[in-house]
């Protein structure tokens, strides 16, 4: 076990001296593997931020019922009641026809004397009692929020109810989409990956072609022969994936600020999904995988053919 | 210790480089094998080492039969035997010490061990305190005793040397061929190719001649030698 180890050890520490031997070489393979693995962690963050922003709205979906215009005050503040007590709710807010139109006038930005003219024309106001009500966590899906809202319709002196989900629904869609296209194209550069490395290796391989006869003719067995092989497959994934990192932490440095702001704007906070320790792991064994096995298809492929002669 | 029967080896270009070739070497002999270059002594090696496979025939090498030999035996057989090529087969970029320490370093043998193993062959030809040089800075001789080192330091069973003495002064070749017959006096078994007859007669060892792929007898072989040396004189 020991002689092991120090088997994979010696040839760890000989393919880190190979590599630093041909420094040009090895930080050009490094590289390209490092921004092919780049796209789909940016694309992944994406994913998972706008996920983290629909997973937000949809933890305080709204539902806003209108009273019939002509209940009485307090008929209106005996439904206003019941709802509040309503065991799938967790706030109600009885909002009157002089509340609303008081909001009306702030949101239209209107300096009183149109909106004014419009309502002495009217001759009252015609803004029913509302009510907004948001229902604890547990009925927030969209599914119980439907159900939520069917029931709220067989109450006395409720003229509709409108649930605010279905953008949310389509911003969902959207994101479905999209995480489909991002997992496509993350396939598409895993496979580019294994290539480039498989490649790679295979340049490797030839350029060894002499050393690789000799150590089989003195008796080399297959798995010695190309074990350097495997580690330096292995060792460019994960160099390359460490890059990545690198990128990853100045990118995020770099759209932190307007990100920030955007997110103030918006009062909500962290909209870029914060990387967590086992995804930078993930990215890194990812990164060590895709080049192990695209250099046990290139040794494979390339390293029975060459015997000694 | 190797036993040849009735070998015959066909090239895919059609040359037939040996013809229905039988001999059998004893464990502990040393011998030669000569004749002109192009007779197959080359070809024999390598089917030996098992680079090559016959076309027909029955090789046993060290109690194993190299027609049922799978591939993943292939390197143990090698392991038993040492090698020396005429052109050397060094790796130029790796220094002398690695060169040596090649088929103790795939068997994984710990580095402390390799080390004194290889100080220890390399003083046996010679070579002592030239561990750390490239084999380009050394001379052919020096070369060729790199190759000797690394074919003896796993202490295998058999030694193969592919024209040893090639380009060497005499007095260089007497001290390269004297060094295998130490290594025949401890009971390695010993081919040596070449066409060095001078050798063959220095040391009145068994002698295969071998003629256009066919083993001979001596005096026609020696003939056969004389007409192709006075032949490349001509031309």
């Amino acid at each position: 076990m020991l002689t092991y180890l120090t088997r994979h050890l010696q040839v760890l520490f000989a393919t880190l001296g190979d590599m630093r031997r041909t420094p040009m070489a090895t930080i050009n393979t490094l590289l390209i593997i490092a921004i092919t693995l780049l796209l789909p962690c940016l694309l992944y963050i994406a994913v998972k931020s706008a996920q983290g922003l629909s997973q937000n709205w949809q933890g305080r979906p709204q539902i806003s019922i209108f009273l019939q215009a002509n209940v009485s005050d307090n008929t209106a503040q005996l439904i206003f009641e019941e709802i509040q007590l309503h065991p799938a709710i967790e706030l109600a807010e009885f909002i009157s026809p002089d509340q609303a139109l008081e909001e009306f006038r702030i949101l239209s930005g209107d300096e009183k004397n149109s909106l004014d003219q419009e309502i002495e024309f009217l001759g009252e106001n015609p803004l029913p009692p509302s009510i907004v009500v948001m229902p604890v966590i547990e009925s927030s899906a969209s599914a119980k929020l439907q159900a939520l809202k069917d029931e709220l319709s067989s109450f006395d002196g409720i003229d509709t109810i409108r649930l605010d989900l279905d953008w949310t629904e389509r911003f969902n869609a959207i994101l479905q989409a999209f995480t489909r296209v991002a997992l496509l194209l993350s396939a598409l550069l895993g496979i580019g990956l294994i290539l480039i490395v498989g490649n790679t290796i295979k340049l490797l391989i030839f350029n060894r072609r002499h050393e690789i006869e000799i150590t089989k003719l003195v008796g080399g067995t297959d798995t010695f022969v190309r074990r350097p092989f495997l580690y330096y497959g292995t060792l460019f994934g994960i160099l390359g994936s460490l890059i990545t990192l690198g990128l990853l932490l100045l990118a995020s440095e770099l759209v932190a600020q307007p990100l920030q702001e955007l997110a103030s704007l918006y009062q909500t906070n962290a909209l870029l999904h914060a990387v967590t320790g086992w995804e930078l792991l993930t990215i890194v064994l990812c990164g060590g995988v895709i080049g192990w096995l695209a250099a046990r298809w290139s040794v494979a492929q390339h390293l029975r053919k060459i015997q000694p002669r | 210790m190797i036993k040849l029967s009735h070998v015959t080896k066909r090239y895919p270009n059609g040359h037939e480089a040996l013809k229905d070739i039988s001999f059998d070497l004893d464990a502990g002999e040393m011998a030669f094998l000569s004749g002109h270059s192009g007779a197959g002594k080359s070809t024999l090696f390598k089917l030996i080492t098992r680079i090559e496979k016959p076309t027909s025939g029955q090789i046993i090498v060290d109690n194993q039969n190299l027609g049922r030999l799978s591939r993943a035996k292939i390197p143990a057989l090698r392991r038993e035997i040492g090698v020396i090529f005429q052109d050397h087969k060094l790796l130029m970029d790796r220094s002398v010490f690695d060169n040596v320490a090649l088929p103790l370093i795939v068997i994984g043998m710990p580095h402390d061990e390799i080390k004194k193993r290889v100080r220890a062959a390399l003083g046996k030809v010679g070579l002592s305190g030239k561990e750390k040089q490239l084999p380009i800075t050394l001379s052919g001789g020096e070369q060729q005793r790199v190759g000797i080192a690394r074919a003896v330091i796993n202490r295998p069973n058999i030694l193969l040397a592919d024209e040893p003495t090639g380009n060497l002064d005499e007095a260089l070749s007497d001290e390269i061929i004297d060094i295998f017959a130490d290594f025949n006096q401890v009971g390695v078994t010993v081919l040596i190719a070449t066409h060095d007859l001078r050798q063959v007669e220095r040391l009145s060892k068994r002698t295969i001649h071998l003629a256009n792929g066919e083993i001979v007898e001596p005096a026609e072989s020696i003939e056969d030698t004389e007409q192709v040396a006075s032949d490349l004189e001509l031309s």
